[in-house]
């Protein structure tokens, strides 16, 4: 059995913001359905929102998992968690108005029979190892299908399949202009796969603290919501693609001055350092 | 200690009530699919995704990785993770195979692996060649004394206190059969995957086959992807980490791996079938 290695000290507990972040991203993910009611897909950016939630939480799972030492460095663990998200969140778009709970439920059977091939055959035995790629399983589905209704505007197959091309004032059907014929979810995958990985690994060590580490998790998910909402120009109107890409970045913003505030704090000092000097003289 | 320095301690033995489990499941999703989906089509993709996830969990044992141990000069391999390497020589070897697709399984699953091969030949000589002429260290493997395949002997290049360093010549072969055989595993899912959606989905969305080909496409393609991951990061676990090539004793492990890599494969291929099977 494996030794665990870095404890959580005091901050929230795990299983608080396991709750928090499979709510929260669950609601998000079903507010966007609004759009079916509204003209336009106006609350399309709140996939996005429900990919961020997703990402925090899932940062905190890959501390969880990585603190007993699975020897092949944080980001396969955030591969792992997108290659078996993406499966079971596209089988999961064929059920509707269900989807984002069918996609929960097939990413935990996923997940477990992997932690179970991970755990027993490999004889890994880490104590979290089932539970956390679980939780991973259910996190790669959760940010595929938010980023996925924040750019086609929803979470339906039939959406996510076709699209609509205008030629000369006529809006013709297409296959190639949508989420999947224009392959933008594997630019989706990697975005998501990016910003999992990144903050357990950017701050991992003696001087971890939790909340900083969420802060970047959630700068990150907003990093990645921009790029994802210039691709959603593509697909929906350009409106609602504005109003993502507004929130995007004043989440980043945000998020991105409070994580500088949080290193700050955290590191023994600072040196403010200015652009390269200008002499004065020669 | 932080996470990074924690050594993990998976045994090298095999829990064989574990593996017979695994079997079972394995057994399990193969007749749900021929219940589900009857003998066609479907079922032989699903048996041609299995194959294709056993080349590239076997695959990744044969690759010289060498994580960051080898980045500071201190272990023998590619100083990077297994979940990189896997991804750049398998993703290499699945465009290659990809653009073969229309040819015919044989010649994209050669061709992918040559994508494959030619990607960790062309790594492998470029690490080298930092080692060697940038880093100042020649190539010496810690493992075995003298080279399987050249017979050269090790032990008077090798630095005292480390584990070997550089890429000695076994672990560049084993990084091109590693790499040849991911990137022909990688091309067996994308092209049994594809075959499928073609047949399927022009029925399933009332269009014209030519009308769904960036579809299917683009669907075998993600989930091509998404199995080789799981596939390489399961690899990763088994070899925990770090290996120097076919010589190193973790290379024994590679059993589990290929029931490991065969249930992954048959989960998350049945999923990827019933997405237009059902």
């Amino acid at each position: 059995m494996s030794v665990k290695v870095e404890v959580i000290e005091g901050g929230v507990p795990h299983n608080t913001i396991l709750a928090a972040g499979l709510v929260a991203s669950l609601v998000c993910i079903y507010v966007s359905y609004a759009n079916t009611f509204l003209g336009a897909p106006w609350a399309a950016f709140f996939g996005g929102l429900a990919a961020v939630a997703a990402l925090v939480w899932g940062s905190h799972t890959i501390k969880h998992l990585c603190s007993y030492g699975i020897g092949t460095g944080v980001p396969s663990a955030g591969m792992m968690a997108f290659g078996s998200g993406v499966i079971a969140m596209l089988f999961a778009t064929k059920f509707g108005i269900m989807a984002p709970i069918i996609a929960v439920v097939l990413a935990a059977v996923i997940g477990a029979i992997l932690g179970f091939i991970a755990n027993n055959i490999l004889n890994m035995r880490i104590p979290v190892m089932i539970m956390s790629l679980v939780e991973m399983a259910i996190i790669g589905a959760l940010v595929l299908m938010g980023f996925s209704a924040q750019i086609a505007g929803t979470f339906d197959l039939m959406g996510l399949l076709s699209g609509s091309i205008s030629i000369l004032g006529l809006s013709l059907p297409s296959y190639q202009v949508s989420l999947i014929g224009g392959c933008l979810i594997a630019t989706a995958f990697m975005l998501g796969g990016i910003a999992i990985q990144h903050p357990f690994n950017a701050c991992l060590g003696p001087s971890w603290t939790q909340d900083r580490m969420l802060y970047l998790a959630a700068e990150c998910g907003f990093l990645s919501m921009i790029p994802v909402a210039v691709m959603s120009m593509a697909i929906i109107p350009m409106g609602p693609a504005l109003l993502s890409l507004i929130v995007a970045l004043i989440g980043w913003y945000y998020t991105y001055a409070k994580y500088i505030e949080l290193s700050r704090r955290d590191a023994y000092d600072w040196l403010d350092s200015k652009p390269i000097p200008e002499l004065e003289g020669h | 200690m932080s996470a990074i320095g924690a050594k993990p301690t998976a045994a090298g033995g095999m829990d064989p009530m574990a593996s017979a489990i695994g079997v079972v499941i394995l057994l399990v999703i193969i007749a749900a699919t021929y219940m589900l989906a009857g003998s066609g089509l479907a079922l032989m993709a699903l048996i041609g995704v299995i194959v294709g996830g056993i080349l590239v969990g076997f695959g990744v044992h044969f690759v010289p990785v060498g994580g960051a141990p080898a980045a500071m000069g201190q272990a023998p391999g590619i100083a990077t993770g297994v979940a990189m390497l896997a991804a750049g020589a398998g993703l290499a070897g699945l465009f290659g195979g990809a653009w073969a697709a229309e040819l015919g399984l044989v010649i994209a699953v050669i061709t992918g692996g040559i994508g494959g091969g030619l990607m960790m030949a062309i790594t492998c000589m470029f690490v080298n060649i930092i080692y060697v002429y940038g880093m100042g260290i020649p190539s010496a493997s810690g493992k075995v004394a003298k080279d399987p395949i050249t017979g050269d002997t090790q032990a008077e290049f090798k630095s005292q206190g480390t584990e070997g360093h550089g890429l000695p010549f076994i672990s560049y072969v084993g990084g091109v059969i590693g790499g040849t055989l991911g990137g022909a595993g990688g091309t067996l899912i994308y092209v049994m995957l594809l075959d499928v959606y073609q047949a399927e989905l022009p029925a399933m969305l009332d269009a014209l086959p030519a009308q769904i080909l960036p579809i299917a496409v683009s669907l075998a393609g993600i989930f091509a992807i998404g199995m080789f991951l799981v596939n390489a990061v399961l690899a990763a676990y088994n070899i925990t980490g770090t290996i120097e090539g076919p010589h190193d004793p973790k290379f024994k492990r590679f059993p589990r791996a290929i029931v490991a890599s065969a249930v992954a494969s048959a989960v998350c291929g049945m999923v990827a079938i019933m997405i237009v099977a059902i």
